[in-house]
């Protein structure tokens, strides 16, 4: 039918306005698409990299001195699961002729399940990376008790009644985890040859670990079967409960979910601006149609063919750029952690960017053209007042809406889409009455020759698509603000956590005479130390007279109640710790003690409340004078309990510990210290420390790209809205000129009109992004916010300058030729 | 009929435009003068070069040879922001297809020449030109609610907006039926001479034509006065 032929695909492909929708479909799907692979492969890799210091996926620690029985890894293997035997203990060994304290660590073929041990041959031999430990009778030493030991490779160590052939240095463990027990140097060696030794008799101090390791539903399953089973002195342990890691892992995936709502709000904001603008441009084909006698619910029809077409079109082809965008992201990451390149693609993981299509056209884009069917016939002849404006109102709340479900579809944190509502409220809100004080103000300029008064001239005469622009640019402004901001005060937290000099040896058991020593030694090799805190090991007991057990309710699992806390004294509050409720002790005072505040809230215990502990044979009870929030994360240690000095821990046993930052250059000084003071441990956390460093680096990584992505999704979105007058204001500058406006003149008064635009839609941005950054930073990312007046005075000005080379670069075509040809093109 | 008085002045003027192919001569050594007060009709085929002449005497645009000289002034060798200042204070403008621009009101569109030429009142006084016009009711309207008369009567206002000395007027009844075109084209022509202003008017419409002071054929690129060549070199 030839009335169907003006509306036919292939005609509308060539008319800006659905190329430009289209466009805006392809980046609003790839950026999605992109942001949500790339996701999905850090996570795998984050947390395959974050498994390897479990050496597993899971662990099971027994404190008992039990070994965990057969028949329990029997079933985890039937589930599917691969497992691995460890057993740690502390003992003396024999070697070189000198008796050593050590801590074993055996561990049963399989070991690691995730991760890799780091392996020297001897002192001069490369590292090598192995995924097995030491075979039956060998045993690898920590590089330190080798010259401790005096010993050479090949020589022989004596564990218990075993004699073990040093066969290498054991550099790095995977799991080296930060536990108080791991005291001495390691050495490892394989779980068979354990028996032998006869080191372990009943009652020994020995923790029996196994490693479980397999997909996500199998360890479910296993965990399902497994916990009935479990006793009081068994734990079961995943990475999330690596207190350091864990908080910045969960920080870098709530960032990637951030980046990916943000990209899919910046996408719903390109598809509306472009499938309005082309509704609009629709209006005169309709109108014809309608003349020709097509009814309208063939129109609507046609339309929605035509939605559905470019719907795939944009689908497909943003999903093919996300592709090659994806691999060459995380060939980059891959490329910095000297890591094989994994390509796989995780197609569930596209689920995010469909659906955004999906709600981009039937949100954003179908409503304005459902509209079209409305379109009088009589406009053909002449165009009815007021029609422009009709329904928009409905349209914004169905967009709202289904913008704000997609996106707690897809982060499912209710806050993060809170507070981006929130911004955008507060965005619209200021809009609505800057708007108005625009129009108000801008009335009584009148334009003169000056470039000045006509620019602002021209902002009031275009004052609606004005407001639009600038509410479409503020809100792409707020969106990459928000990303901003939360990008770099997450990253001087992490920047802050982790500083180059961060504590990475702890010393730990210095006894109380030796506490001065301690002081000297480290002052004397220029070791910057924390403070030396005391320490007194005890069980927390009873809360408020009522044990423990029946104070809190059972369904709540508090690790704590499980082992001994440590509890120490001290006059001042330590820098990084914040007290949320109550006072720091007074000098002077005696009385009371400081709760951590995430236990505090998990116990129950609030300002108030007597809790006692049992150390040794000896009980103290103390009321609770101040609840204080404590940096896990900061690599110095870290108490539940704080006592003040003189209070009730006064004349109990403690032992002293603190951490300080050792290069590795320096090592050497860990021999004169452990000769010194044999008793003394010293804790190695300086690969840890380098562990958590790398995946933050990974992280961050991932973190700039995604944030360049969504910077440069924002262009393309503020480019789509500035080309959508571009004709308007073509003609207007050719007009300009034939009635003898200088080329000057246009360039300064365009490029100022349009500065003004991208300063007023900066400020209200930037304000908004400040708004939603103050309610993320206080629910998700735990940071104190503080406004960032870099970003809030640059992000205007760049945004004011971008917009007036946008300004000037549409006029190009304007200026390049000669008035009269101008006017005939716009014939 | 070169008087001290001439508002315009073209001596052998030539016109080409580069095609594809080679170079179409649209005008061929034309030579005129028009002088100040004076109404001019310029008439001809379609096609034959009456926009391109009317674009160059107004400077809207460079000839390939020749000189132009507008109010003592020689347009055809000032650069394009000289050109373009001496239109905004001599120059006013009508065209066939009306040229209001679709985003500004009525009174915007008047406005736009006296904002260019820094009037403070401009408002004023396009509302006063828009009343003369008829309009004074339709002010806030935009081009595309208004019909095909009214809007080349906002642009008559908006070509007199800025007391032009001149006025050039590309077939302004072009696109008008008899009757409304017959309306515009009074209402050109009582402007002009309540201003004073210089008219000169590209248009097919004999009764307009003849209703101008004098009318210049042309054909084939060439001009002549009232369907005469001149001879070559003379100023007519
Ligand atoms: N820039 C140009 N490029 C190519 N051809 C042109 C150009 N300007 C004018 N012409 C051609 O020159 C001839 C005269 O055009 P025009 O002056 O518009 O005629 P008229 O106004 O008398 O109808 C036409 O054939 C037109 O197509
Ligand atoms: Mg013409």
């Amino acid at each position: 039918m030839a009335a169907t032929q003006l509306a036919r695909s292939n005609r509308d492909w060539r008319q800006r306005d659905v190329r430009v929708l289209v466009a805006a479909l392809i980046v609003a799907v790839a950026t999605v698409a992109t942001i949500a692979l790339y996701a999905s492969h850090l996570e795998r890799t984050l947390v395959t990299s974050a498994s390897a210091f479990l050496a597993g996926d899971r662990q099971l620690e027994r404190e008992n001195g039990q070994p965990v029985p057969q028949a329990w890894r029997d079933e985890a293997e039937r589930q599917g699961l691969a497992t691995a035997r460890m057993v740690e203990f502390s003992t003396m060994v024999f070697g070189g002729g000198n008796f050593q304290l050590v801590s074993v660590k055996a561990v049963s073929d399989s070991y690691p399940l995730r991760g890799q041990v780091e392996f020297q041959a001897d002192t001069d031999a490369p590292r090598q990376m192995l995924s097995h430990g030491p075979g039956p009778g060998d045993v690898w030493l920590n590089p330190r008790l080798l010259r401790l030991l005096g010993l050479e490779i090949g020589g022989t160590v004596e564990v218990g009644n075993r004699d073990l052939k040093v066969t290498g240095l054991l550099i790095r463990e995977p799991d080296a985890g930060f536990s108080m027990s791991a005291l001495a140097p390691r050495i490892m060696m394989h779980a068979d040859d354990v028996p032998a030794t006869g080191v372990i008799q009943p009652g020994s101090r020995v923790e029996y670990v196994n490693l479980f390791a397999g997909a996500d539903d199998a360890l479910e399953r296993f965990h399902a079967w497994l916990e009935p089973k479990l006793g009081p002195s068994d734990e079961w342990k995943s990475i999330q409960d690596g207190q350091a890691l864990s908080d910045s892992l969960t920080k870098a995936r709530r960032f990637l979910l951030l980046g990916g709502s943000l990209a899919v709000l910046l996408a719903s904001v390109a598809v509306a601006v472009a499938s309005r603008q082309y509704a609009m441009g629709q209006r005169d084909t309709v109108a014809l149609l309608k003349t020709l006698g097509v009814p309208g619910r063939r129109i609507s029809r046609l339309y929605r063919v035509r939605l559905l077409v470019w719907g795939m079109t944009g689908t497909l082809l943003g999903i093919l750029l996300a592709l090659p965008v994806f691999w060459g992201l995380a060939s980059l990451t891959a490329g910095m952690l000297d890591r094989k390149m994994d390509y796989s693609v995780d197609v569930l993981s596209l689920w995010p960017a469909l659906v955004t299509a999906l709600v981009a056209l039937f949100a954003f884009a179908y409503p304005p053209i459902q509209r079209l069917r409305r379109v009088p016939a009589m406009r053909v002849l002449r165009s009815q007042p007021g029609e422009a404006g009709r329904g928009v109102w409905m349209d914004v709340v169905i967009a709202v809406i289904a913008v704000f479900g997609l996106l707690w579809l897809y982060a499912g944190e209710l806050w993060m889409v809170l507070a981006l509502l929130g911004g955008l409220a507060a965005l619209l809100g200021i809009l609505a009455l800057a708007g108005w004080l625009l129009v108000l103000g801008l009335r009584r300029v009148v334009g003169s020759g000056n470039a000045w008064r006509l620019a602002l001239v021209g902002l009031y005469r275009h004052r609606r698509a004005s407001l639009s622009q600038i509410a479409v640019f503020a809100m792409t402004l707020m969106l990459a603000a928000t990303l901003i901001l939360v990008r770099s005060s997450l990253l001087d937290d992490w920047q802050a956590q982790l500083p180059a000099d961060a504590p990475n040896h702890f010393l730990i058991n210095i006894g109380p005479e030796a506490v001065d020593e301690v002081r000297d030694f480290l002052g004397k090799h220029d070791l910057s130390t924390d403070e030396l805190y005391p320490m007194v090991r005890g069980r927390l007991t009873e809360i408020n007279g009522k044990p423990v057990r029946e104070a809190v309710s059972k369904d709540r699992e508090v690790r704590a109640l499980n082992r001994e806390l440590n509890l120490t004294w001290m006059q001042d509050l330590p820098s990084d710790n914040q007290i949320v409720k109550g006072n720091w002790f007074q000098p002077g005072q005696t009385e009371g003690l400081s709760i951590e505040s995430e236990l505090a809230q998990r116990l129950g215990v609030t300002l108030g409340d007597r809790l006692t502990f049992t150390i040794g044979s000896q009980t103290i009870t103390e009321p609770v004078t101040s609840i204080r929030t404590v940096q896990w994360d900061s690599m110095k240690p870290n108490f539940y309990m704080v006592f003040p000095p003189g209070g009730a821990l006064d004349g109990l046993p403690a032992t002293w510990i603190t951490s300080f930052y050792l290069g590795s250059s320096r090592k050497g000084i860990l021999n004169d210290f452990t000769r010194r003071f044999p008793t003394i441990s010293v804790l190695e956390i300086d690969h840890i420390i380098d562990r958590i460093r790398e995946i933050v680096q990974q992280v961050t990584q991932a973190i700039e790209a995604i944030l360049a992505m969504i910077l440069a999704a924002a262009i393309v979105v503020m480019a789509a809205v500035v080309s959508a007058t571009l004709q308007d204001r073509q003609r207007e500058g050719a007009l300009l000129r034939t009635l003898g406006g200088r080329q000057r003149l246009l360039v300064n008064s365009t490029m100022l009109e349009f500065a003004l635009l991208g300063l007023f839609a900066g400020i209200l941005g930037v304000l908004a992004g400040e708004v939603a950054v103050w309610a993320l930073q206080y629910r998700m990312f735990e940071g104190a916010f503080h406004w960032h007046w870099r970003v809030v005075l640059l992000l205007p000005l760049v945004s004011a300058a971008v917009l007036a080379v946008f300004g000037r670069w549409q006029l190009n075509p304007v200026l390049r030729v000669s008035p009269m040809l101008l006017l005939r093109r716009l014939e | 009929m070169a008087t001290g008085s001439d508002i315009l002045k073209v001596t052998d003027l030539t016109h080409e435009v580069a095609l594809g192919s080679g170079t179409l001569r649209i005008l061929h050594n034309v030579n005129l003068s028009i002088g100040a007060g004076e109404s001019v009709a310029i008439v001809g085929r379609s096609g034959s070069g009456k926009t391109t002449l009317l674009g160059l005497l107004a400077g809207l645009d460079t000839p390939t040879h020749g000189r132009i000289e507008l109010d003592g002034q020689p347009i055809s060798q000032m650069s394009e922001d000289e050109r373009a200042s001496l239109r905004a204070r001599r120059v006013g403008f009508v065209f066939q297809s009306f040229q209001l621009l679709p985003a500004l009101t009525a009174l915007e569109n008047v406005m736009l020449p006296l904002e260019l030429a820094g009037q403070t009142d401009a408002s004023d006084q396009a509302t006063e030109l828009l009343r003369r016009v008829g309009l004074g009711e339709r002010l806030q309207h935009t081009p595309r609610q208004l019909s095909g008369g009214e809007q080349q009567r906002v642009a008559i206002a908006r070509a007199f907006a800025a007391h032009p000395k001149i006025l050039f007027a590309d077939e302004p009844t072009g696109n008008l039926d008899n009757n409304t075109g017959q309306a515009v084209s009074d209402l050109l022509m009582a402007l002009n001479r309540e201003q004073g202003t210089t008219l000169v008017m590209v248009t097919h419409d004999e009764h307009l034509a003849a209703r101008c002071g004098r009318q210049l054929h042309i054909e084939a690129g060439e001009v002549s006065e009232n369907g005469v060549v001149p001879a070559q070199g003379v100023a007519v």
